[in-house]
């Protein structure tokens, strides 16, 4: 792996948009807030951004033309990608070999949803649990099974993952349980009432193996996060939260394919983002993984090497997800309690651990090296950021 | 026939004659001429070996349920009556997997490498569904 590109490039700013119901705005309001908070936190002027990158492709998702021109950005360079939850952190990593390129020198990344209104508008979208354009679904091999919704592939891997490695239904409650003890000690969190066991396992069943409490949190959320040059960053604001590793992984043959339900193109992704920082998965004093599923949290601590593969459920039962534990992770409260934002803001959430921005309650002590996971495209994409307060 | 409530497939070109095969109760999946694979979903070239040249066969409609979830939350009200029914990954003997229902068991009963074979549900006067059950 080149390792050229480590650490030459840094986020310098981040910012978020309220999160959780918020009616009045849609998503490129969302957006709007969120950028214009990471700018004003990265202290640099609007009119230095020349580089502007989404993940879209549509309105819902943030078209960059759209949110450019709420922005009112001209620019060098701009795009939107198409990897779901793995967009954002392809988007930092495409910023930096933009900037290396030439073609820019300061870039603006984000993400926004308004997935609550979305899914509330009325009964049908509820039920659905609508938060895209119904006529992008699916339309044979699906839904005349009645298949639908998010959640059952990750039921598929989990029962898989059960069958092969004993693991177990309290193993993934303690996923959803550490997360939300994060969460409450994240007053912006949208969803940071007290969570039992008793209460995970009592929950209603959406597609079994799953139920309530295994699925993320659908949320009005955004984020954005402000790259550039280390040379430029160090004339700004900030403490640059160093860009040292990145990496991804598309399993493009489908979650369907091979063994690919249980060993993830995660692991490819970490290969990579691990080479290019120089640096291994017991280097890594935190991590904010995506988390749509506790499922896709456990594949990911074995995927990422954060433990051996089968071993996830006995991992995150240890309590090693938890603060003060070997590996604390979604520190705000991940998907899962704070709010879900295709894994724009656990990019943000990486970012504040790396510059060590919280007090005792919520910052992982002597934090260097983050580690933060996007994941999505219809289950097939991963990709992986390695943040560091130094080189 | 009673009202047909449920979502009914929309064929795309590279799929008509799967949907064509089911209509006459027959499970069609295309065969690579070059490397003998089998494929699904449809394809114009063989995803092993990029060949253009495949032949249509009917396949045994045997196989096992790889991995299945059971829905229990109701996304669609045509299914309230069928809650909890199995949504299942099958795999079939020629090695392509698909996904379907199993059919003729409660969902506690159907396990992982169960064996099962196709059954064909005629849902309307134009449409039938492949579905599986356990292997008889």
């Amino acid at each position: 792996m080149d390792r050229k590109l480590t650490g030459k490039y840094a986020i310098v700013g981040v910012g978020q948009s309220p999160l959780g119901k918020v009616p009045d705005m849609g998503p490129l309001d969302l957006l709007a807030v969120a950028a214009k908070n990471a700018i004003e936190d990265s202290g640099i002027d609007k009119n230095d951004i020349d580089g502007l990158i989404t993940r879209g492709p549509d309105d819902i998702n943030n078209h960059h033309q759209r949110i450019g021109q709420v922005l009112g950005l001209d620019v060098n360079f701009s795009t939107s990608t198409d990897n779901g939850g793995a967009s954002q952190i392809i988007n930092v990593a495409i910023a930096c070999m933009a900037i290396e390129a030439g073609m820019c020198n300061t870039v603006l990344v984000g993400y926004a949803r308004d997935s609550w209104s979305r899914s509330h508008r009325n009964r049908s979208a509820n039920m659905m649990v609508q938060t895209t354009d119904p006529s992008l679904a699916r339309r044979e091999f699906g839904p005349e099974f009645g298949m639908f919704g998010a959640p059952v592939n990750y039921a598929l891997s989990a029962r898989l993952h059960m069958q092969q490695y004993g693991t177990t239904k309290e193993q993934l409650g303690s996923i959803a349980l550490a997360f939300r003890e994060h969460a409450q000690r994240n007053p912006l969190a949208f969803i940071r009432k007290p969570l039992t066991m008793e209460d995970y396992l009592d929950a209603k069943t959406i597609v079994d193996p799953l139920s309530f409490y295994d699925c993320s949190i659908f949320a009005d959320a955004g984020g954005a996060v402000v790259v550039t040059t280390l040379e430029r960053a160090e004339a700004l604001a900030q403490s640059p939260v160093h860009i040292l590793g990145f990496g991804f992984g598309n399993n493009l043959r489908g979650w369907h394919y091979g063994d690919h339900m249980v060993n993830t193109g995660a692991k490819r992704a970490g290969e990579t983002a691990y080479s290019m920082a120089g640096v291994g998965p017991k280097d890594i004093d935190a991590a904010q993984l995506y988390d749509c599923f506790t499922q896709m949290v456990l594949l990911q601590l074995e995927d990422y090497g954060f433990c051996e593969k089968g071993e996830g459920g006995p991992f995150a039962a240890s309590g090693a997800l938890r603060l003060g534990g070997v590996l604390p992770t979604n520190t705000s409260g991940g998907q899962l309690s704070e709010a879900h934002a295709e894994g724009m803001l656990q990019v943000v959430e990486g970012v504040h651990q790396a510059r060590r921005d919280y007090g005792p309650d919520r910052q992982v002590k002597d934090a260097e090296l983050v580690f933060v996971s996007g994941h999505g495209g219809a289950t097939t994409c991963q990709s992986a950021l390695i943040l560091g307060n130094h080189r | 026939m009673t009202t047909y409530n449920k979502p009914i497939p929309v064929p795309s070109p590279s799929t008509e004659f799967f949907w064509t095969g089911v209509k006459e109760h027959q499970l069609l999946l295309q065969q690579c001429d070059k490397c003998s694979a089998y494929r699904f979903p449809p394809s114009p070239i063989c995803p092993e070996c990029l060949s253009s040249d495949y032949t249509v066969k009917p396949v045994s409609g045997k196989g096992t349920v790889f991995t299945f979830g059971v829905y229990h939350r109701l996304y669609s009200p045509a299914f309230e009556g069928d809650l909890p029914y199995t949504v299942g990954m099958i795999e079939l003997e020629e090695g392509p997997r698909l996904v379907s229902n199993v059919v003729g068991i409660a969902p506690d009963d159907v396990y992982c490498g169960m064996p099962v074979e196709v059954t064909f549900d005629d849902i309307t006067d134009d449409a039938t569904l492949y579905k599986f059950k356990p292997a008889g």
